[in-house]
């Protein structure tokens, strides 16, 4: 049977010999691709874009609508609009009172975490030719706010090295063999634990022995701050929680059906006025602390839903099942259940985490905390900048859009990763 | 599942309900405590208070203890007031609420340093006090008063105007003016429009939900003309007026003249003289602190009558080691041809907090010079003419800054 050759596709099939000067006549797809790319090309717009009038009508309004928006775009990106309100404020914008003296601090934080990103890439998931451009602009754009004057030529050469050290992490983890199942595991647990401890370590790097005070936590530095706590201390309140809700007992049943509903029922703004007028009581007069506290609350009452919702998900198969092995109810939840409601809910928690994201610019609002949209606010105060509001507004609006859409990439990767949506 | 016997999990819920309401008990308790502990707020005195003048009639106490009760809040409650001075120097820091986000009285530079008027007086405050200063972002107009009753700051200095309602009816007292404004209008060059009289029919832009507001419809409903408002904040409508979206603008004239001033095309636009109110704009303390209030006052004040003689940041160590006379050696707290140095009951903070502030940052004039004087220039001459801005100037000189006697 193997000594037999593969059975030819059509396509491979030699064409008929043509006698004399016959012309060949090819199957219609072949014999369009054969076409020169001009005439395929006017076919193409012919059959796309003018292919009856109200076609024809609806191109036009449209790539006049877009050549319109394009043409503004444009014109203000490269004409119109004033950058300097951002490349002079460079500094408010992204650390504002966090002390200069203590700058490297800021530097080798983001080296340490693009090394762990580029560890868990190359741990979970691959980094693709897109990521790798995406990366690549996003630190052309960086460099370009830092450098703009000449002033900055250090720290840009930081961020290049940071830039860098994500890639080593990459193909460090790449290179290092993972045939055997147990390597890979061993390869995953340490990363992880790498990646659980990093924001406890880039909290040391910024304050142990004489760095900044969490008051001097300021502008973009404290958005990057607030939302990872808030959303790796929502989740680490939400399992518990989730499980909880879920529970037989009803008085954990109940506990955490009022935390949840509780914490559900008022919007986080009112929760901020929380940690402003009541938490300076309870906790203490520490403001960033307070807002730790109340993110991590707030966003753990709502991805205990999503995790709950996963949950439920589970056919109860997978309950019986894990049973059925002889499995206690601590093991089958740690071993088939969790694993299997967190990897469901994950598309709701990276929502969630990127609704955090944003929402960390309400600290200005109500906290007196300064972060990025803030600062943006104090910059064209400056007489110099009072008519650049809209170049700063736009920024901070393509800043926060960059790491949210980050975010989502790396949602998209661990569903990947994770066969979600492939059973 | 083999669930635990139903006894066995009524004990457990029974034991976690016991131990949730210890929690929540405790809670309650430590919560019970603090607020015991901080009566001395001011809103809670303000409460209190009301709850004795409701019960003095039903006591029928003459009428003049009564009346003295209310005027001497302080000794009716007997407790001990929360007393700032000493609050902030055992603190060794002063938390001064500034705005952030306003031209010239209080926003950032780029290396991310606060700065503006009211931040100067600030840091008057905080070297009259010999202590550091932590500026507090109180750019949110509706938490402002907030923050200063619950005590997240000390002295509220963000162009807050005295009005009645306020000083009565929130936990704030108000110090001396630092800074004399109005309402005023902007409107197109060329639009013909020279007065409020020339404005029936006009589109007005104007900041939604602010006395700004009220002022103006107070205003036209006077002048028996109409106008369309348009509304928005303080930026949205400088937007709408830069881009014609309406005739005219109207804002406390120094914010129209700061940031008309700085565009391209300033010439376009024209601020006109007419005021239709009184911004009077003054640091805020909390209420019954007197001690506190008569620093900052007197900080003020001083800084006024530092201009009026004539004392500058650059001469203040001159003028203090050879005082030329008496008043001058009194306002800077040193002895004038070896006679005796008398603090004037400033025990707490030492007679020479007015020279600690000049010396910080110099006297009022230089302080409106360094911040506002490019923008909003100020003429302090009585030969002035009628449509220079003068209200910020010394008394003598046309203007209404009138440094009380400091002796």
């Amino acid at each position: 049977m193997s000594e037999l050759p593969p059975i030819p596709r059509p396509e491979q099939l030699p064409l008929p010999q043509p006698p004399g000067q016959r012309r060949i006549v090819l199957p219609p797809h072949r014999e369009r691709a054969r076409r020169p790319w001009s005439v395929r090309a006017r076919e193409w717009i012919r059959r796309n874009l003018f292919p009856s009038p109200g076609g024809t009508t609806l191109t036009i309004l449209s790539a006049g609508f877009l050549g319109i928006l394009v043409a503004g775009v444009i014109w203000f990106v490269f004409f119109d609009a004033n950058w300097n309100v951002i490349t002079a404020n460079r500094w408010l914008l992204f650390a504002g009172s966090f002390p200069r003296d203590e700058a490297w601090r800021l530097w080798t934080s983001i080296a340490v975490v693009m090394f762990l990103i580029g560890l868990a890439y190359g741990t979970w998931s691959s980094l693709g030719r897109r990521d790798s451009l995406f990366i690549v602009l996003t630190g052309a754009f960086v460099i370009f706010l830092m450098a703009h004057g000449g002033a900055a030529i250090w720290s840009s050469i930081w961020f290049l090295v940071a830039i860098g050290l994500l890639y080593v992490g990459y193909y460090l983890t790449i290179w290092m063999p993972r045939e055997t199942s147990m390597r890979r595991v061993w390869q995953q647990r340490v990363v992880g634990g790498l990646l659980a401890v990093s924001l406890p370590l880039v909290l040391i790097i910024l304050m142990a022995n004489g760095g900044a005070t969490t008051r001097q936590f300021d502008g973009f530095v404290l958005n990057l701050i607030l939302a990872p706590v808030g959303i790796v201390g929502g989740l680490v309140i939400a399992i518990p929680l989730a499980l909880g809700r879920a529970s037989t007992m009803r008085t954990i049943k109940w506990t955490c059906t009022a935390y949840i509903e509780i914490v559900r029922g008022a919007p986080l703004l009112g929760w901020l006025f929380v940690a402003l007028f009541i938490l300076t009581d309870v906790i203490g007069d520490n403001l960033i602390i307070n807002t730790m506290v109340v993110l991590a609350v707030f966003t753990g009452a709502y991805m205990a839903e999503y995790i709950r919702g996963g949950l439920q998900a589970l056919p109860s198969g997978q309950y019986e099942a894990a049973q059925a092995v002889g499995l206690t109810k601590m093991q089958s939840m740690q071993l088939i259940i969790l694993p299997q409601a967190l990897r469901i809910s994950i598309p709701p928690i990276v929502g969630q985490a990127i609704a955090i994201w944003k929402d960390t610019t309400l600290v200005t609002i109500i906290l007196t905390l300064r972060e990025l949209k803030g600062n943006a606010d104090s910059a064209i105060a400056q007489s110099e900048f009072i008519p650049d509001r809209i170049e700063a507004y736009v920024f901070v609006a393509v800043v926060f859009w960059v790491v949210a859409f980050m975010m989502s990439r790396v949602s998209q990767r661990l569903e990947r990763a994770q066969g979600i949506g492939e059973r | 599942m083999r669930f635990p016997t139903l006894k066995g999990r009524r004990l457990t819920s029974a034991l976690l309900f016991a131990g949730a309401a210890l929690v929540a008990g405790a809670v309650i308790g430590a919560c019970t405590s603090d607020e015991e502990d901080q009566q001395a707020q001011a809103q809670d005195q303000q409460q209190q208070q009301m709850v004795q003048q409701q019960e003095q009639p039903q006591a029928a106490q003459p009428q003049q203890q009564q009346q003295q009760q209310q005027d001497q809040p302080a000794q009716v409650t007997g407790e001990a007031r929360e007393n700032t001075v000493q609050l902030v120097k055992d603190r060794g820091t002063l938390l001064c609420g500034v705005k952030q986000t306003q031209p010239l009285f209080g926003f950032r530079e780029p290396d991310g340093s606060v700065v503006g008027f009211d931040v100067d007086f600030c840091k008057a405050i905080a070297a009259a006090m010999e202590v550091d200063l932590e500026l507090i972002d109180a750019s949110d107009a509706s938490t402002r008063f907030e923050l200063l009753a619950n005590g997240n700051i000390d002295v509220l200095i963000r162009t807050t105007t005295i009005t009645a309602s306020r000083d009565r009816e929130l936990a704030v007292d108000f110090a001396q003016t630092t800074f004399y404004t109005g309402q005023g209008f902007a409107v197109h060059a060329g639009s013909g429009i020279g007065s409020t009289a020339d404005m029936g029919g006009a589109t007005i832009c104007v900041q939604s939900g602010t006395t700004t507001e009220q002022n103006l419809a107070d205003h036209f409903t006077d002048l028996g003309l109409s106008y369309t408002p348009l509304g928005g904040s303080d930026q949205e409508t400088q937007d709408a007026f830069l881009a014609g979206r309406c005739d005219v603008w109207t804002a406390d004239q120094s914010n129209l003249a700061s940031r008309i001033g700085v565009l391209d095309n300033a010439s376009d636009f024209v601020i006109l003289g007419e005021l239709i109110s009184k911004e009077p704009l003054a640091p805020g303390v909390r209420d019954y602190d007197s001690e506190w209030k008569d620093v900052v006052n007197w900080v003020v004040h001083g800084l006024i009558a530092a201009e009026e003689m004539g004392i500058t940041q650059a001469n203040v160590a001159a003028m203090a080691s050879n005082p030329p006379n008496t008043a001058i050696a009194r306002l800077l707290g040193v002895s004038f041809e070896g006679g005796e140095v008398s603090t004037l009951g400033f025990d707490s903070v030492g007679a020479q907090f007015i020279q600690r502030a000049i010396a910080e940052v110099g006297n009022y004039g230089e302080i409106y010079a360094n911040n506002v004087g490019d923008a909003v220039p100020r003429a302090c001459s009585l030969n002035a003419l009628a449509s220079e801005d003068k209200s910020n100037c010394p008394v003598g000189t046309g203007g209404i800054l009138y440094a009380l006697p400091y002796r």
